[in-house]
């Protein structure tokens, strides 16, 4: 009797669990999801007060000529040398900003604490962060703000409160609209496709994978999805579970999303190897170094992340609107050049925008 | 007349049935999967997918053969993982730097060699257990990776240097190393005096030693041994993809030892065969493709992996007791 309660629970369990899983894609979490509209009007975002910090009797700088010290996470990689373009790019169209990038060459959170506290000894007007950790980097941020100093952070945030605004270069939902909207415009509205991703419970990913199933459902409603497999972040096994879906699938196999920046190169490589250039086609998360070589032989039409050079003009533009006084809280929006009007957001952040493709034309100007 | 030769007969076959008992459970578990799995969807059995099945872990097959020598020799290396990164990561160096390609394979295989013969050496003189000091080399070495490459993915290379990507009549040729690296290390296993003494150590290390084999030399030359396959495979795994990661494969080392677990050889040394180990590493990659093949969840496959380990574990104890 008790062996039959078992196995009726267990089957129970089984059971519940298959059902849990039909319900969506698998891979996307349980949250809520908030898919942007299929023409891509800016969404509804819940107005939410401002809950950044603000710099304690900072001085008047209106118009003023101003020096501002930029810290990634660290320097001399591709990818913060974008930010820093943009970010100079920035400062010579303002002409009243004295920018510099300085910061570790590893991505160390103490090394980072010490460059800040060294810049806010030495007095700056302005600091640009992308925080190794949220939560460590807080104290030093704060102390710059009693100092006058402006804040604002761009590519990986801070605690809210320890700076002022946060330039967020791409929301879940806008990154899950130009994923479906470009495996659609590659396999057409009725394709079937698959997902590579790490694993089912990696955060970002889930995330992603939820927005999308949600934003396909309705302005794709025709596309089918067929299965999500898990790769971890491991290139081999990216590689075999690609391959093993292409030979799974056979010609009803017409996309691969890759979820993560190991997954993408290495699907595209499964295909690739698999001779199915121009029939299957790979959508991704993915820098474009790792992709060129598929990007400009072909084999992938539409790499899908953010520019950096973009997000570093955005925060340049920001600082220099603080510091200006034009952009206080409460506002809607923010001007910020050649970008246009950025939104606000979540209360203090800035959204970049939508995504940025990278495609053959122009994914040879990167280089991270 | 007739009758004892089949007596006889009987006998070979029992005795080939008692030596090679895990390889044919093993081998008989990969034709009952392909056979359901085909038949639930006969792609499966496309020559396209065996062949991916066997491309993409013939490394890991190699891999477990050194692995199963050392285990045989009564010891363990769970730095393998790492070290096949390190390889990786040096042949890609030295490709991508122009070098020619052969030495771009060999220098790596060289260095894995001398690297992995120290490691025995610290093990044999020592007296440390192997699992402590081939920890320490796994950390080493994973350390090491990172701050050296600082975490750069190595690509562009030169596609002659791709040998795990070259098709010799068709068949990948990471499966020719795997078939042709298992038979001659089963037939040196079995037919030189070097492999009897490998048995022999890891069987019982005092009682080698009063038959006249050096048991430290023989730990020091099986750790070599097992360098140089574990090169190999590093040299087919950098060579797979059009890009090297610069991280220590997860978990690799942990696939490897179980192949050679699941093959046959008993944990405690002794016993067991490398072509068990091959036939093992293929059949983790066959139950890997056929958890997608049947919507299976790839969170199954490490408990499967469990559970076949302790399922071997289990029998090598019985028959353990029962030849007691």
């Amino acid at each position: 009797m008790k062996k039959m309660t078992l196995g009726a629970i267990l089957g129970l369990a089984l059971m519940s669990g298959s059902a849990l899983a039909a319900s969506a894609w698998t891979g996307g979490d349980d949250l809520p999801t908030s898919p942007l509209a299929c023409d891509g009007t800016a969404g509804a975002s819940a107005a939410m007060p401002y809950d950044g910090g603000s710099p304690t009797n900072p001085p008047d700088r209106k118009g003023k000529k101003i020096t501002v010290v930029d810290i990634p996470k660290l320097i001399g990689i591709g990818y913060f040398n974008a930010t820093t373009k943009g970010i100079l790019d920035a400062a010579a169209e303002l002409g009243n900003v004295d920018a510099k990038t300085d910061g570790p060459t590893k991505a160390n959170i103490d090394e980072q604490i010490t460059f800040i506290d060294n810049y806010i000894t030495s007095g700056v007007d302005g600091i640009l962060f992308a925080a190794n950790d949220p939560v460590a980097i807080a104290p030093v941020l704060k102390k710059a703000l009693e100092k006058g100093i402006n804040v604002v952070g761009y590519d990986a945030n801070a605690t809210p409160d320890a700076r002022q605004w946060f330039v967020n270069q791409a929301q879940f939902n806008g990154i899950a609209k130009a994923m479906v909207d470009n495996m659609a415009a590659e396999i057409g509205e009725e394709g079937s496709f698959a997902i590579v991703t790490s694993t089912f419970t990696t955060p970002n990913q889930a995330r992603w994978i939820a927005e999308m199933g949600a934003y396909a459902a309705a302005c794709h409603p025709k596309m089918k999805w067929l299965e999500t497999v898990e790769a971890q972040e491991d290139n081999n096994l990216s590689f075999n579970q690609a391959t093993t879906l292409i030979n799974k699938y056979g010609d009803e196999l017409k996309g691969i999303f890759g979820m993560t920046s190991v997954a993408t190169p290495a699907s595209a490589e499964a295909v690739t190897q698999a001779n199915k250039c121009g029939t299957i086609a790979v959508v991704g998360l993915a820098t474009p170094n790792a992709m060129k070589p598929y990007v400009e032989k072909g084999c992938v039409k539409s790499v899908v992340l953010w520019n950096p050079v973009d997000l570093g003009y955005a925060a340049m533009h920001v600082l220099r609107a603080v510091a200006d006084g034009t952009l206080v809280p409460g506002a809607t929006s923010v001007k910020a050049g050649k970008l246009g009007d950025l939104q606000i957001i979540n209360g203090s952040e800035i959204l970049l925008g939508a995504p940025y493709v990278f495609t053959k034309d122009n994914i040879g100007q990167f280089d991270f | 007349m007739s009758s004892v030769s089949a007596g006889a007969s009987r006998s070979t076959l029992q005795r080939f049935l008692g030596g090679y008992g895990q390889e044919i459970v093993v081998l008989l578990s990969i034709v009952a999967l392909f056979i359901v799995v085909g038949f639930v969807n006969p792609r499966f059995l496309s020559d396209t997918n065996i062949n991916s099945i066997f491309a993409g872990n013939a490394y890991i097959a190699i891999a477990a053969i050194g692995m199963s020598m050392i285990i045989i020799a009564g010891h363990i290396d769970v730095s393998v993982g790492a070290m096949i990164g390190v390889i990786a990561t040096i042949a890609g160096t030295l490709a991508v730097a122009g070098y020619p390609v052969w030495i771009a394979w060999s220098v790596p295989i060289l260095f894995s060699i001398v690297v992995s013969a120290g490691t025995g050496a610290l093990v044999a003189y020592t007296r440390i257990p192997s699992i402590v000091v081939t920890l320490g080399m796994l950390s080493i070495l994973k350390g090491g990776l990172i701050s050296a490459t600082d975490g750069a993915w190595i690509s562009n290379m030169p596609p002659e240097f791709m040998i795990a990507q070259m098709r010799p009549f068709g068949i990948p040729s990471a499966v020719y190393f795997m078939v042709a690296l298992t038979i001659l290390a089963a037939l040196f296993m079995r037919y030189t005096d070097f492999g009897r003494a490998i048995y022999a150590v890891g069987g019982n290390m005092e009682a080698a030693r009063a038959a006249g084999i050096n048991p430290e030399r023989s730990v020091i030359g099986v750790f070599a041994l097992h360098g140089l396959f574990t090169g190999v495979a590093g040299i087919l795994f950098a060579t797979q993809l059009q890009v090297i990661q610069s991280t220590v494969p997860p978990n690799l080392e942990l696939t490897v030892i179980t192949a050679s677990v699941i093959g046959g050889v008993s944990i405690l040394g002794g016993t067991g065969t490398v072509i068990g180990s091959t036939l093992a590493a293929i059949l983790f990659a066959c139950i890997g493709s056929a958890l997608i093949f049947l919507n299976v969840s790839a969170y199954w496959l490490r408990a499967v992996l469990g559970l076949l380990i302790l399922a071997t574990v289990l029998a090598d104890m019985a028959r353990r007791r029962r030849a007691q």
